[in-house]
């Protein structure tokens, strides 16, 4: 009986698909990304091996390094500002008995669509003949702002457009490990006289700091990778205003031909949130594993 | 502070948070009923005059919508259900078969690619794309959408089989059926729960997906309604009141799914997720 698993042809037979399919389109684009990255390869001349020449120019190309700039808001604006309204509305959700279901589903909703329609959306939101941000700031006598028009604008309303589709994600997240915190340790804080705000800094927040140090490596990966809100928002501009590192990288490569750099830059985009992690695991990163 | 009071400034803050989240949708759907901009722009915020259906007729037949909506759901379905059952087969080769060291490596290589962030594959599968010739085809977002959920589907599958109790096999096994049998007949429906989640997960990606869809496909005819949005928005710039009807068609087919299958879409998700 046992032969019946023990075959190593069905053995094949059921795992043969999956690694031929793993292998095609994702392992071997894997591999011949670093292979061509060390190529001059723009599709009409024969190409050339070209060493580390690829990440020289990017490193030197204006527009890329201004790219990675924007990346880096991106970072600041989703660990600095979002995490901390993250914990607070997580928090605020796990204290409230009525309602804690509707919360919670309705959170997170919008981090279930699809994010070019999300931009389409928030676009006819920002418009500033016919979008309801104008029309309220009217009743104030303010006059219309051109928000993804101005340079000064298009990266904070995309960086508000981003929020609103992804905190409720990352609060249903904390909201999971808050809830999963065992009973019997809060009310022995209360029983000592420990307020809300207290036991929430002093008790909740501790224990869930794995959690919140999950989140932070999520966002900091989520806000390197980040192209397809820039892209059907503004497409990189106000000149070159909101373009990050993957909108630059599809632009230059498909647009132009220019395969060889662009997966040069792909490899620099992977290389750089392996660093950031990597430098937040090691400074901020350290926590110890919470018991109960 | 008096308790009622401090029961209540919760709720009015996380009540507030709500209306911010669902304010864009009712706004979507009012305007998608109003008759043009002038409409929209003279009271944004107020409920249409009239049920102006017509944009949703426009909008589904005159403008393509149809052709949109229909490609993302052909696409979305089968390669989540291809998808399924090909991670369902290896997972049940896996972590039920005796081949324990093999079956060991694979999986790590497997996991290994949950690390590997799309868009650093993005521009070799479109040259991948370009060589296998197809390029501008449904299959060259078939392929990758199918290849690219498997780590996911096989690490969520593969967890739920190995915590199934395994007597109805032996069972099975006693009575002479054979391997496939034996995947068809009973695993398959005892890792339903399972599968229906990961296909949900799988689905609600391909249905969202925009870079690969915006990139790999330059006829119309074939978009899907992500990128079809993104063209028909520039299209018909001018008129909001369609752009909604279009939002509303692309929003609509996931809220309804989301309002039956919380939990299991939740849950996925964060399963998911935390591949970063």
């Amino acid at each position: 009986m046992k032969s019946t698993l023990k075959n190593p042809a069905v053995y094949l037979m059921f795992i043969i698909p999956m690694i031929v399919l793993y292998g095609l389109f994702f392992l071997y684009p894997m591999f011949s990304s670093v292979f061509y990255a060390f190529t001059n390869w723009n599709g009409l001349e024969e190409t050339q091996f070209i060493g580390i020449d690829n990440f020289k120019t990017a490193f030197g190309d204006k527009s890329f390094l201004s790219a990675i700039g924007n990346n880096m808001y991106f970072i600041f604006f989703s660990v600095g500002i979002q995490i901390p309204v993250i914990v607070v509305f997580a928090l605020l959700i796990s204290n409230v008995k009525k309602l804690q279901g509707f919360y919670k589903t309705t959170v997170f909703i919008p981090s279930i669509l699809s994010t070019s329609v999300i931009g389409i959306l928030w676009g006819f939101i920002y418009d500033p003949d016919i979008g309801p941000i104008a029309a309220f700031l009217g009743f104030f006598g303010i006059d219309p702002i051109y928000w993804l028009a101005e340079s000064k604008w298009a990266m904070i309303a995309i960086l508000i457009t981003n929020a609103w589709q992804w905190v409720g994600f990352y609060i249903v997240l904390i909201l999971a490990a808050i809830l999963a915190i065992p009973r019997d340790i809060e009310e022995a804080a209360c029983v000592d006289g420990a307020t809300a705000p207290q036991r929430a800094w002093y008790l909740t927040v501790p224990l869930i700091k794995p959690i919140i140090s999950v989140v932070v490596m999520l966002s900091i990966a989520g806000a390197m990778r980040v192209v397809d809100i820039v892209l059907v928002m503004t497409n990189g501009g106000p000149a070159g205003a909101t373009e990050v590192m993957a909108s630059y990288m599809v632009n230059k490569a498909i647009k132009y031909g220019d395969y060889g750099y662009g997966m040069a830059l792909s490899i620099i985009i992977f290389a750089l949130a392996l660093v950031f992690t990597a430098i937040y695991q090691i400074t901020l990163g350290k926590t110890e594993r919470t018991e109960y | 502070m008096p308790a009622s009071l401090k029961k209540t400034v919760p709720h009015i803050v996380l009540i507030a948070y709500v209306i911010i989240i669902l304010f864009p949708f009712v706004f979507v759907l009012f305007s998608s009923l109003k008759e043009n901009n002038v409409e929209i722009s003279q009271a944004p915020f107020a409920l249409p005059k009239s049920l102006y259906l017509d944009n949703y007729v426009k909008a589904w037949v005159q403008a393509k919508i149809d052709v949109y909506f229909w490609n993302s759901a052909y696409i979305g379905i089968s390669s989540a259900v291809i998808g399924v059952l090909i991670a369902a087969g290896a997972s049940f080769a896996l972590t039920r078969m005796k081949f324990k060291l093999t079956s060991l490596l694979v999986t790590q290589v497997v996991l290994l690619g949950m690390l590997i962030p799309g868009n650093v594959l993005f521009i070799a599968q479109y040259i991948l794309m370009m060589d296998l010739h197809i390029l501008g085809k449904h299959w060259a977002l078939f392929w990758p959408y199918t290849a690219g959920a498997l780590p996911f589907s096989v690490l969520l599958i593969s967890a739920f089989m190995k915590s199934m109790p395994g007597e109805m096999e032996e069972a099975a096994i006693i009575d002479g059926i054979s391997a496939p049998g034996l995947f068809v007949r009973i695993v398959l429906p005892l890792t339903l729960p399972a599968l229906v989640t990961v296909f949900i997960i799988n689905f609600l990606g391909n249905w969202n997906e925009y870079l690969l869809a915006s990139f790999f496909i330059s006829k119309d005819a074939l978009r899907t309604l992500p990128t079809g949005m993104v063209g028909f928005k520039d299209a018909y710039q001018t008129n909001y009141a369609l752009i909604c009807t279009g939002i509303i068609f692309s929003v609509t087919p996931v809220l309804i799914l989301y309002a039956f299958l919380q939990k299991q879409i939740i849950e996925g998700i964060m399963a998911g997720s935390v591949k970063g």
